[in-house]
């Protein structure tokens, strides 16, 4: 972050490129909120106490989750067509909770831009949509317990031009890295690379096309992302083997409800450390093949 | 069909992809019929309408035309949530695209009647014509002929415009072949293929205007 410390959507409107669609979403969301007094970025949204979403999703008898439909291993569709993916697991795991039943969810497709005007405009309950806890985001929602933690990293061309982080770094200005476009993308790239030039790309399909096509040397990604590139591709790609930037995942709910904030809460710890620990191993196994450890029996270690 | 290859690949995707293009076909040609029919009224309403309503169908028309499509279609489904106004995502988009297209072919329809010289208007009210018998079957069959052109760029533009629903979730022709990407990588031909299929539909359209201006080719004066 260069110019703020705290990065609010405001700050992000600025610093996108045309195709920055959230400062499209969100300057509609608050400017049309701002109008109505429904949506003050920089204080804690009082509601009026009524019952918590807990009670009306388990009235309405299904879960609305908000996610994305493009981008593996986190939510994408299978060969059947099916929605699949950690995230999408993450939401079958709160309608288990919920409903007894995997199933009874509706998965509101949206872009990443999306996640924070629809939990303001209650267009659905919770958002497991590969969301990075930042501090200007936890301002305009709430934010669960992360259940992943992400870091980038670099992909290079098997047989391209570089082929370590040390050539990358040797490469200077003349490198052009490859990345989807993200508020805080060139300080990102340039924390690891300080000279190099940065590409943005509206999908990682289309970063992606970038790389294959030599119009960029690197391909700046999520390593979740690129473990499973290769995975898919093999022989294709290499990774640089430098990683930096964790960040973590979480889904995240509308301001002012802390039963139902609670509630999915107490789901994922207890998938990452109680009763349905197999169920989220297996996931983590499936998506990123990471074999967690059992959690051990005896003292609560998340309290240790 | 070998696996791994381009075919395959949307041989497994084909339903998602039907899916995708009967939303992007649907949600045009609803979008045509909504645009083109309250085009027509406002762009009659513009040139012979009571003056406060032309004025307040101009400042729409021209609103509408200075607002980005993206902005339209993203405040018709955020935007109006403010509101308490819960509109599922294809029809926001819909509206929007309804909209935004209404002004513009408003604006064509009022163009084509000034067009029409003067003495056709004075020739019908000649021969004892009503205002509205004179509009039923000298103005707008005339006009219709000169704006057949930017009309059908009008349409073409809505078919082209629909891949902007994809950003609010509606999994429309574009979206169906992201997805299919984000499975199997192969981005250029999926693009290409998406391309192929736009410009298919658009061209159907041209077909179809360049039919309907042969059949209105005797209306010349």
């Amino acid at each position: 972050m260069t110019d703020k410390n705290i990065p609010t959507i405001e700050g992000s409107m600025v610093r996108r490129g045309v195709l920055g669609l959230s400062a499209a979403a969100t300057a509609i969301g608050g400017v049309a909120g701002a109008g109505l007094g429904l949506l003050a970025p920089r204080q804690a949204v009082a509601q009026e106490a009524g019952p918590s979403r807990l009670q009306t999703v388990l009235d309405r008898g299904y879960l609305i989750v908000g996610t994305g439909s493009t981008n593996p291993p986190w939510h994408f569709e299978d060969e059947t067509g099916t929605l699949v993916g950690m995230d999408i697991d993450m939401a079958r795991l709160l309608a288990r909770g919920l409903f007894d039943d995997p199933e009874k969810v509706e998965f509101v497709l949206q872009g990443s831009d999306a996640r924070i005007p629809s939990l303001i405009t209650d267009k659905v309950d919770v958002i497991c949509q590969w969301m990075t806890i930042t501090p200007g985001r936890a301002q305009q929602c709430a934010f669960t317990v992360p259940y992943y933690r992400e870091g980038v990293g670099l992909m290079l061309m098997a047989d391209g031009k570089y082929q370590t982080f040390d050539q990358l770094k040797e490469a200077g200005s003349d490198l052009t890295v490859g990345a989807m476009q993200n508020v805080f993308i060139e300080d990102w790239a340039h924390k690891a690379l300080p000279e190099t030039k940065v590409d943005q790309f509206e999908s990682p399909d289309a970063t992606l096309q970038a790389l294959n096509a030599g119009r960029v040397d690197a391909y700046l990604a999520d390593q979740s992302a690129i473990r499973w590139l290769m995975a898919q591709n093999p022989g294709r790609f290499a990774d640089s083997g430098y990683g930096w930037m964790p960040n973590s995942y979480a889904s995240a709910v509308k301001q002012g409800d802390p039963t139902w904030l609670n509630w999915v809460n107490t789901v994922y710890r207890e998938a990452m450390l109680g009763v349905d620990f197999d169920l989220f191993a297996a996931s983590y196994k499936k998506w990123f093949g990471i074999d967690l450890e059992t959690p051990k029996v005896g003292f609560p270690t998340e309290f240790s | 069909m070998e696996r791994g290859t381009f075919l395959y690949e949307v041989w497994v995707a084909r339903w998602s992809l039907l899916s995708g293009f009967g939303i992007t076909v649907s949600s045009a040609v609803l979008t045509i019929i909504i645009a083109s029919l309250l085009g027509m009224i406002f762009g009659i309403a513009l040139t012979y309408g009571w003056r406060p309503l032309r004025w307040l169908i101009r400042l729409y028309v021209d609103m509408l035309r200075g607002i980005p499509v993206l902005v339209l279609i993203l405040f018709a489904y955020y935007g109006l949530s403010l509101f308490k106004i819960n509109v599922p995502p294809f029809w926001a988009g819909v509206i929007a695209l309804g909209a935004f297209s209404t002004a513009h072919i408003a604006e064509t329809i009022r163009g084509g009647i000034q067009s029409l010289p003067h003495g056709q208007t004075e020739a019908a009210k000649s021969i004892g014509l009503q205002f509205h018998q004179t509009l039923a079957y000298v103005i707008i069959p005339l006009a219709t002929r000169r704006v057949l052109p930017p009309w059908m760029n009008t349409c073409a533009e809505i078919v082209k415009n629909t891949t902007l629903l994809s950003i609010i979730g509606v999994v429309e022709f574009l979206l169906s072949n992201q997805q299919a990407i984000a499975r199997n990588y192969m981005v250029l031909q999926f693009y290409l293929f998406a391309t192929g299929v736009y410009l298919l539909i658009n061209f159907t359209i041209s077909q179809f205007g360049a039919m309907l201006e042969r059949r209105f080719a005797h209306l010349r004066y």
